[in-house]
């Protein structure tokens, strides 16, 4: 019996032309879950959220929102959710209100609930003196905020929320992340949120899955994920730039394990149960004469590098 | 500063009850992003106008042609009207597509074909209101019309399955094409050309005889034929395109033709929108 809110198992998306985009994911989402899908661009991201909402025909596997099988109960499935997509998706020349007023007709708020719940939205989320403005005199904050009341309108169990902050000004980011995080205080509401901004992850999200290659290499908590690597790890870069050669020798003297990782000159060794000043004093006796080394708390791009191999900020 | 804290109430979204109800929501929605201006209404009747009102009568002058031929010209030029009218229609298709909420539209939990049906509304609306000004602004200049109350339905009938028709090819190209300049390259080819082949300025009969057979196949050659036939009792391009003796035969023949025209366009559109839009 399904007690998800929503329920993936083995989802896949080939497009024309052979391109594997989504390769057998599974996950769930519990209800109230703010459920973060971490990647790069081209990691499959927006394709799953496309199948989940019905935009993108799924070619593998299926999928279920509060029940309904999205391929086969498209209606009801989308009924249950809306979405904040990746890029703006507005009727420019129409009123702020008009296009809440057109997302509540077809997601069959009743007329007379309507206005009452527009003005409602609008005020929680500060657009009050914006609603009669045409969309194509606001600003690209306002009508990020926009479309997430215009979201909201319809009182969806799930919200997909789609890059959300991609292209705004770090002010306006800030600000759309205190919309988010505010969101969770309602009951019920889940939100699947996809970004490639780990920090967006991290203080968002309940739960992440990594994404890398149309795959999910990784499924937890932020604090599990971090975790995983340790409480502290050294950081290490060699002088002749060759850290696959150092992480080799790391590993024959037994410093280094299966999970530390490399990047260009760069030498990354999760400590798990050996101090961090017997591990520096460890790979000082070495040849290895780093130009700089240091010890820190995983953060959730390390795992990230360890599960990918590649940083993500660069392959975004 | 503003406070970002939502503190809303979270009952169930619910699907839509009346299903009309989301198409004149879209419908409406189409209106007031097509018509937001009286300009945006006004611009294309000028070009038919200017057939009915400047180039008719010029012609009737050079030529020395009777007043019937105003009366042919004013006609024709609904055949004109409609194609321009539907095709330009299918711009907006492109535009929401580009820029505007199509992908927010399909994400709602209604029958996509319903975006398409929103869209024929007022494109069939726009173009109805246009060519009752065009005969409207023809009667004023003293252009004669021999209208029955059974002419009337022959016209009505060809006018609506022919504009469904057009609108259909527009949405379908607009589905399959992915600028909005490469679209307005075809327009000319699709809208204008079997106009000049359809009968819309000279009986079809006058053309050499191979263009007269390729007329006979173009929906437009009937739809022109009818709207004749309903608004100046004229049986001739009728009679031209079958050569039957019965003008019911032949009329119910043509609205057949221009009703299946509009039937396959219609759904080739719906399912051709449905299966691009959708990744």
């Amino acid at each position: 019996m399904t007690t998800s809110t929503i329920e993936v198992r083995g989802l896949s998306k080939t497009y024309p032309g052979g391109v594997q985009a989504v390769r057998a994911i599974d996950f769930d989402v519990e209800a109230g879950e703010v459920f973060g899908l971490l990647g790069p661009n081209g990691a499959g991201k927006s394709t799953t959220i496309g199948m989940l909402t019905t935009t993108v025909r799924p070619t593998g596997g299926h999928a279920r929102l509060a029940g309904h099988d999205v391929a086969t109960e498209p209606l009801a499935a989308r009924s249950q959710s809306s979405v904040v997509f990746q890029e703006q998706v507005l009727d420019r020349s129409l009123s702020a209100r008009r296009n809440l007023e057109i997302h509540a007709r077809l997601w069959g708020v009743e007329r007379a609930e309507t206005g009452e719940r527009i003005d409602e939205i609008a005020s929680t989320l500060g657009l009050d003196e914006l609603l009669d403005r045409p969309v194509a005199t606001l600003s690209g904050g306002q009508r990020r905020r926009l479309e997430i009341a215009r979201a909201l309108v319809s009182q969806p169990r799930v919200l997909f929320l789609d890059e959300p902050t991609v292209g705004l000004d770090p002010r306006i980011r800030a600000e759309l992340l205190d919309v988010v995080a505010g969101l969770r205080a309602r009951s019920g509401l889940t939100i699947v949120l996809t970004t490639h901004y780990l920090d967006e992850a991290e203080r968002l999200c309940d739960r992440i899955a990594v994404m890398h290659l149309g795959r999910i290499v990784a499924l937890d908590t932020p604090d599990a994920l971090r975790d995983s690597l340790g409480r502290e790890l050294v950081e290490l870069r060699v002088e002749n730039g060759d850290g696959p050669a150092a992480l080799r020798s790391l590993r024959t003297h037994g410093i280094a394990g299966g999970d530390s990782f490399t990047v260009g000159s760069t030498v990354t060794v999760p400590l798990h149960d050996r101090a961090a000043a017997d591990a520096v004093a460890a790979i000082g006796a070495l040849d290895l004469a780093p130009a700089a080394i240091g010890t820190r708390r995983p953060t959730l791009d390390d795992v990230y590098l360890r599960l990918t191999g590649g940083r993500l900020a660069e392959a975004a | 500063m503003t406070t970002l804290t939502p503190e809303l109430t979270l009952p169930r979204a619910r699907p839509a009850r009346n299903p009309l109800a989301p198409l004149a929501t879209l419908a409406r929605r189409r209106f007031q992003l097509t018509a937001r201006t009286p300009r945006e209404l006004a611009v294309p009747l000028i070009t038919p106008i200017l057939f009915a009102l400047v180039i008719a009568p010029a012609l009737k002058q050079a030529l020395h042609t009777g007043s019937a031929y105003e009366s042919f010209v004013a006609t024709g030029t609904i055949g004109l009207l409609i194609p321009l009218n539907t095709l330009f229609s299918g711009l907006s298709v492109i535009v929401d597509r580009e820029s505007g909420a199509q992908r927010e539209l399909l994400a709602a939990p209604i029958p996509r074909p319903l975006l398409v049906l929103g869209n024929l509304v007022v494109a069939f609306a726009i173009t109805a209101l246009q060519i009752g000004v065009l005969i409207g602004v023809a009667v004023a200049r003293g252009i004669h019309f021999h209208v029955t109350g059974a002419g009337l339905v022959w016209f009505l009938g060809a006018g609506a399955l022919f504009a469904v028709g057009m609108y259909g090819v527009a949405e379908t190209l607009a589905s399959r094409i992915p600028k909005a300049e490469e679209y307005i390259a075809r327009v000319p080819a699709i809208g204008i050309v079997p106009w000049f082949l359809a009968g819309a300025l000279f009986p079809i009969k006058a053309l050499p005889g191979f263009l007269t057979w390729i007329a006979r196949f173009l929906p437009l050659t009937h739809a022109l034929a009818l709207v004749r036939y309903g608004l100046l009792d004229d049986r001739g391009a009728l009679h031209d395109i079958w050569g039957m003796s019965s003008t019911g035969a032949m009329a119910g023949l043509s609205l057949l033709v221009v009703a299946g025209f509009a039937a396959v366009l219609m759904a080739v559109s719906i399912r051709v929108f449905t299966r691009s839009a959708v990744g």
